[in-house]
């Protein structure tokens, strides 16, 4: 999700010239309220930053000078400052702020409010609520399209993807994807949409100018039960050729051949895997273990697990600052 | 479909027609289908008084669930643009047991195929020949009754509150699965408890637990029947035991059994490690925000298993339209009792058991403050479905509905 979003923001003509690229792994802790901050060379916990309550999606802004953090019991997106790890701000938003996207040219945020069954379209300049858009029951992943005209929610309860006209902040065209969608994530050639879906175990992959689900990609790793194998967080590489999806319960991360659609392998991590992330040079990757407070780091060559790393409890949003 | 409503739709087309043929322009949206759903309930329903430990002091609550299925109504909204239907739900408060029929078929004339019904046990037997052959589903959402899924086996109703055997047997494999094989048992003096006990016993043979004991408590203070309602004097046995089973739909009994025990031994069963269909406190699948909409619906109450069993047979109704673009009854009829799997918020999808239509589905084992596991318990097997471990399956059961 945080590599779409700096592709979305080049696309958008932003230069990511003032990034520091200090590397650093920011963690976001569901039940302690905050974010641990590790060293990317020593795997060392170098911060441990107090946020509001139930922090769970992050995103950087396009010169990763802050960090947005969604608060869910606060009702809040706090503002991080990379360069201090302080806090220096918050945004108000809808009911239990749980994803989000962020258009900097046009200065949103887009955030799915779990609780209030709605997309919240936030004016980061004003701090103020401009549009809410009605949803499915539970909305979740969301995602700006390149040219920022299209923005494309799930509703968990309601097995829908949503696709929303930015402009008039309605619902254009709805689809039944899979059991429970949760997060999405676009092929780098704009023309596939990818949904984890939680409850039917798979990835349901939808063609983004017919708006219709064109294949479904099931996962059921060797020796595992279907009913813990929940699909949450997927990302793909920059080239469009690998997507690696955290399968929740089931402990794994599963490795995709984009093109053919099919699973390569397994990675093992720990349980209830969600959030997960790519280095820039997409040599290793971090994987979030909701149910093992910590986090696995993984050398996307060998697949292999290198080191887990404790962090607070329940971990649910990992993102570098590279 | 009734012919009524048939014709009713028929006269929306002609309209919609008419109305098109006068703008020549857009036509218009097709017309929007309605699908009604009827909860019948009957007033004075003794599963819900009160649980009190005195007459002004209540321990338990106990509410029809009908905010579970207005929950499930509610959440209808988001599909307005995917699905030209709109979804009404009918209270029908009926006076008696014998008044459910009647009430049901009125219903049914006035285009009501859909029904949960939320009745004890004696209310189904009557209801079951009245609607013999109709054209409705009823769902029950409220009874456990094994004898309605075995004995009664009628292919109009669907089971989506568990069977007893369902509940039991999910009980015994976590006991099971700790290896706690030996057991106490403690019966309570109503047919409830028997049917409990009975069902308890059966789930015991089945995943290899012994009952070590079998004891019937008599609720009571009276000295010279201390034997009978001591909790220390009847567990007070030669034979150790890992833990007690207490049957006790009163509850009277129950409450005071922990810690009473003559060991050191928890207790399962109607108190303390609970079989239930739902958990205000269960965590995973997105059970969260769904406890979180029903409290708000409720006005703080937290759901229990009618009310999730209400919340999902909503949501059955609603996803056999949406996954069959239809609101014609014998489409979602045949999605629903056939390929149909549902997203319940309790991991494994659910689905109807063809042979006596009892919904499977994964049971919550509860302790007070936490649900402590979800059955089935992994490493109980099953050939087809894990969740078949549960309740009567396929070769066990009496009723072969089929089709």
């Amino acid at each position: 999700m945080r590599r779409l979003v700096i592709a979305l923001l080049s696309v958008l003509a932003f230069t990511p010239a003032a990034a520091k690229d200090t590397g650093l792994i920011f963690v976001s802790n569901e039940k302690t309220n905050n974010i641990i901050v590790i060293d990317p060379k020593t795997y060392k916990v170098v911060k441990d930053i107090k946020v509001s309550r139930r922090p769970r999606d992050m995103h950087f802004n396009a010169d990763h000078s802050k960090l947005y953090v969604a608060c869910g019991d606060d009702d809040v997106i706090d503002i991080l400052e990379v360069a201090t790890l302080k806090i220096i701000g918050k945004l108000k938003t809808g009911p239990s702020p749980e994803a989000f996207a962020m258009d900097e040219k046009r200065r949103r945020l887009y955030v799915s409010d779990e609780e209030g069954s709605s997309l919240a379209v936030i004016d980061m300049d004003r701090d103020a609520i401009v549009r809410e858009v009605p949803t499915g029951a539970e909305p979740e992943g969301v995602l700006v399209s390149e040219d920022g005209k299209t923005v494309y929610v799930t509703s968990e309860a309601g097995d829908m993807v949503h696709a929303v006209d930015a402009d008039t902040g309605t619902i254009t065209r709805d689809l039944v994807a899979g059991l429970r969608p949760r997060r999405l994530a676009a092929t780098p050639d704009g023309k596939e949409l990818w949904a984890t879906a939680e409850l039917s175990g798979e990835v349901v992959v939808i063609d983004r100018a017919r708006f219709v689900v064109i294949a479904n990609i099931a996962f059921l790793p060797p020796g595992m039960r279907k009913a813990d194998v929940t699909p949450v967080g997927l990302i793909m590489t920059g080239d469009g050729k690998t997507a690696y999806v955290t399968l929740g319960h089931a402990a794994r991360v599963a490795v995709v051949d984009v093109p053919t659609r099919k699973v390569s392998g397994y990675i093992l991590v720990g349980k209830r895997s969600w959030g997960i992330t790519l280095s820039r040079d997409e040599k290793t990757l971090y994987v979030a273990n909701g149910q093992g407070d910590d986090v696995t780091v993984i050398d996307t060559n060998s697949r292999k697990a290198k080191l887990s790393v404790p962090v607070g409890r329940v971990p649910y949003g990992i993102v570098v600052d590279d | 479909m009734t012919s009524g409503v048939r014709l009713a739709f028929a006269v929306l087309l002609f309209a919609g027609a008419l109305t098109s043929a006068a703008a020549q322009n857009a036509p218009a949206p097709p017309p929007r289908q309605q699908v009604k759903i009827g909860f019948v309930e009957i007033a004075g329903d003794a599963r819900y008084e009160p649980v009190r430990a005195y007459e002004r002091i209540i321990l338990k609550t106990r509410e029809h669930p009908f905010t579970g299925a207005e929950v499930g109504v509610d959440e209808t909204a988001a599909f307005a643009r995917v699905l030209p239907m709109d979804f009404s739900l009918d209270r029908i408060t009926a006076k008696s047991p014998a008044d459910v029929a009647p009430a049901v078929l009125a219903a049914l004339d006035a285009g009501t195929h859909f029904f949960l019904l939320d009745a004890p046990a004696d209310a189904f037997k009557p209801l079951v020949a009245a609607v013999r052959g109709h054209d409705m589903l009823i769902f029950n959402v409220s009874e456990p009754d094994d004898s309605l899924r075995r004995d009664l086996c009628a292919p109009e109703f669907v089971h989506v509150y568990p069977s007893r055997a369902q509940l039991m047997d999910g009980l015994v494999q976590f006991a099971v699965s700790r290896k706690w094989r030996d057991l106490l048992v403690l019966e309570g003096p109503s047919p409830a408890d028997a049917a409990m006990t009975a069902a308890f016993e059966h789930s015991a043979q089945k995943f290899g637990a012994r009952i070590v004991a079998h004891q019937h408590f008599k609720p009571g203070t009276d000295p010279r029947e201390r034997e009978l309602n001591d909790p220390t004097l009847l567990s007070a046995i030669n034979r150790d035991f890992d833990i007690a089973f207490v049957a006790d739909d009163a509850f009277d009994f129950a409450r005071a059994l922990p810690y009473q025990l003559a060991r050191p031994r928890p207790v399962m069963g109607s108190i303390d490690l609970e079989p239930v269909a739902w958990r205000w406190t269960w965590e995973r699948h997105g059970a969260p925000q769904l406890n979180s909409r029903f409290d708000r619906k409720s006005g703080g109450r937290h759901m229990a298993g009618a009310d999730w069993a209400a919340w999902i047979a909503v949501k059955m109704i609603v996803q056999s339209a949406l996954r069959t673009r239809s609101a014609d009854f014998a489409k979602q009829r045949a999605f629903i009792l056939g390929d149909g799997t549902f997203d319940g918020d309790k991991g494994l999808a659910l689905s109807v058991r063809r042979w006596d239509h009892q919904v499977r589905q994964a049971i919550l084992l509860a302790a007070p403050y936490e649900v402590v596991a979800s059955a089935p318990i992994e490493g109980f097997l099953h050939r087809t479905n894990e969740l078949d471990t549960l309740g009567d399956d396929e070769p066990e059961s009496p009723c072969h509905l089929e089709k």
